[in-house]
């Protein structure tokens, strides 16, 4: 399979992601915004929709789109702060409803292309958005490693990093745009109805792995790429959908990892309970 | 100079005034403490302190600068803060050590000056042992004990700190005291504190500050106690 050159470059956008996933998944769950992802999926449809309406590059349109609405999610958090998933909520029905709305218009025309929106391509994958997906690996990459410090503080606690004086506000909004580009990077790829457990299984599972914080992104990257590659490989081998087979993969770790540490626990347990019986 | 200067504050949740007419400065090497009944707006008045909330009326200012003229650190310790994110995936240290950033090491390397810090603050709360344990399996009196630490370990020039002794017995809460104590006279920190414990407080802090509703006011209003402020000597200093 690796002769293909479609293959090639699935496997290569695999690796980037995979690298990238555990990095934003990370920060989302902590953040309790683990459905944010899936929010500003369905937002991005709606530029897809926008931009085959207006006749324009539907990248362009998505970018614009989901960068708004992530400005407008932080706004809305801060409307709700104890309950921050309703402005999840809010838009993720919103994005839906205006992708309808939008395709309703472009009288039907454009059914394929949203559908391919939906579920993604990896197989179909240009060298453009290979190229354009390794660009925006290495600019997450370095904010990460430049800002890990501050962003440790403002995960752990909003309150406490504002009194240590950094710009909260900014951080959080910057946070969400970068999200939000790079869905409306990955989202064609991996599919509107996906890219949310491609981004927050990884690091989902390298929680329950990982009791240190920096090095939980570095398992999750592992982890990453164990499930994007044996996805891919799988899908290619039994003919399934690459990116549903791929969150299959990812799903079936975590329950492999649940069942480990039970199993693990109660050998503990019962290992301790026969050392207090002699 | 102050490090906090609170000047004739009122704040209102929505059109309903909660405190009125705050008056009151910290200065370098003071340990004040706030107290007044539950639901007093306590923790509200430090967040208007801290900037967290905006006053209706009046000014709330900390200042920027510390008594030798550099960049003032700030260390808060907010109320139930041992509740915070059971699962955070973070280890004793990594969170302790992340008190140090705030001094200059955002995007530096902590020194080993920075490192013997934390450990020095690890070792006062009787956590080091427990430096490689997770945060979130940690018992709430250890969580509490770690954010001492993180709070010392950033050494900052002005604490701020609402109830930070809830769930401590009363050594490790005289211990604490203390602390606070040496830390304000002979170093020169600020220190605003909210406390129930009246009592065992009275021999260490220099001023008290209490919120009371006064007869006139709306039910949920509070102001100061004007007898026991401004005084400098207050019936709770030692």
């Amino acid at each position: 399979m690796f002769f293909y050159g479609f293959m090639q470059r699935a496997f290569q956008a695999s690796f980037i992601i995979a690298l990238i996933a555990p990095v934003l998944g990370l920060f989302l769950i902590l953040r309790r915004q683990s459905l944010m992802a899936d929010t500003l999926s369905h937002v991005s449809l709606a530029g897809v929709a926008l931009g085959l309406l207006i006749n324009v590059n539907p990248t362009v349109t998505t970018l614009l789109v989901v960068v708004a609405a992530a400005i407008l999610l932080e706004y809305l958090r801060s409307l709700y702060k104890s309950y921050s998933e309703i402005s999840i909520a809010m838009l993720m029905s919103g994005g839906m409803a205006l992708a309808l709305v939008l395709m309703g218009l472009g009288a039907g025309s454009s059914t394929v292309s949203i559908q391919q929106y939906l579920f993604g391509s990896i197989v179909t994958i240009s060298s453009q958005q290979v190229a354009l997906l390794a660009v925006l690996g290495v600019m997450i990459l370095a904010l990460y490693v430049l800002f890990r410090k501050p962003l440790y503080v403002l995960t752990f606690d909003e309150e406490t990093a504002f009194t240590a004086g950094l710009p909260i506000k900014w951080m959080s909004i910057a946070f969400n745009v970068v999200t939000g580009v790079a869905i409306a990077v990955i989202m064609p790829i991996a599919g509107a109805l996906l890219v949310s457990s491609i981004l927050v299984l990884p690091a989902a599972i390298a929680m329950r792995l990982s009791k240190r914080f920096d090095l939980v992104i570095i398992v999750g990257m592992v982890i990453g790429l164990i499930g994007m590659f044996s996805g891919l490989a799988v899908s290619y081998e039994v003919g399934t959908p690459p990116g549903a087979t791929i969150a299959l993969i990812f799903i079936l770790i975590f329950m492999l990892i649940t069942a480990w540490k039970k199993a693990r626990m109660l050998m503990k347990r019962k290992k301790n309970a026969s050392l207090a019986d002699h | 100079m102050h490090y906090i200067e609170v000047e004739d504050l009122s704040f209102h949740y929505e059109d309903e005034p909660v405190l009125q007419n705050i008056t009151f400065t910290v200065d370098p090497g003071e340990f004040v403490i706030l107290t007044g009944e539950n639901g007093a707006a306590k923790s509200t008045l430090l967040r208007n302190v801290l900037g967290l909330l905006k006053p209706a009326t009046g000014t709330a200012k900390i200042s920027p600068i510390n008594i030798d003229q550099e960049k003032l650190a700030l260390g808060y310790i907010p109320q139930q803060v041992a509740s915070f994110n059971a699962g955070f995936p973070s280890t004793v240290l990594e969170l302790v050590r992340s008190g140090r950033y705030q001094r200059g090491k955002w995007f530096k390397r902590l020194s080993k000056e920075d490192h013997e810090h934390v450990e020095r603050s690890l070792k006062a709360v009787g956590m080091w042992d427990m430096r490689h344990k997770k945060v979130g399996d940690l018992s709430g009196g250890q969580k509490q004990r770690i954010s001492l630490a993180r709070i010392f370990a950033t050494d900052p020039d002005l604490f701020i700190l609402d109830e930070p002794t809830t769930g401590m017995d009363s050594s490790s809460r005289r211990a604490f005291y203390e602390l606070l104590k040496h830390n304000s006279e002979v170093h020169k920190k600020g220190i605003l504190m909210v406390t129930h414990d009246h009592e065992d407080i009275k021999a260490y802090a220099d001023r008290h500050i209490q919120l009371i509703r006064k007869e006139n006011s709306p039910w949920r209003c509070f102001s100061m106690d004007s007898c026991k402020e401004p005084s400098k000597h207050p019936s709770l200093s030692h």
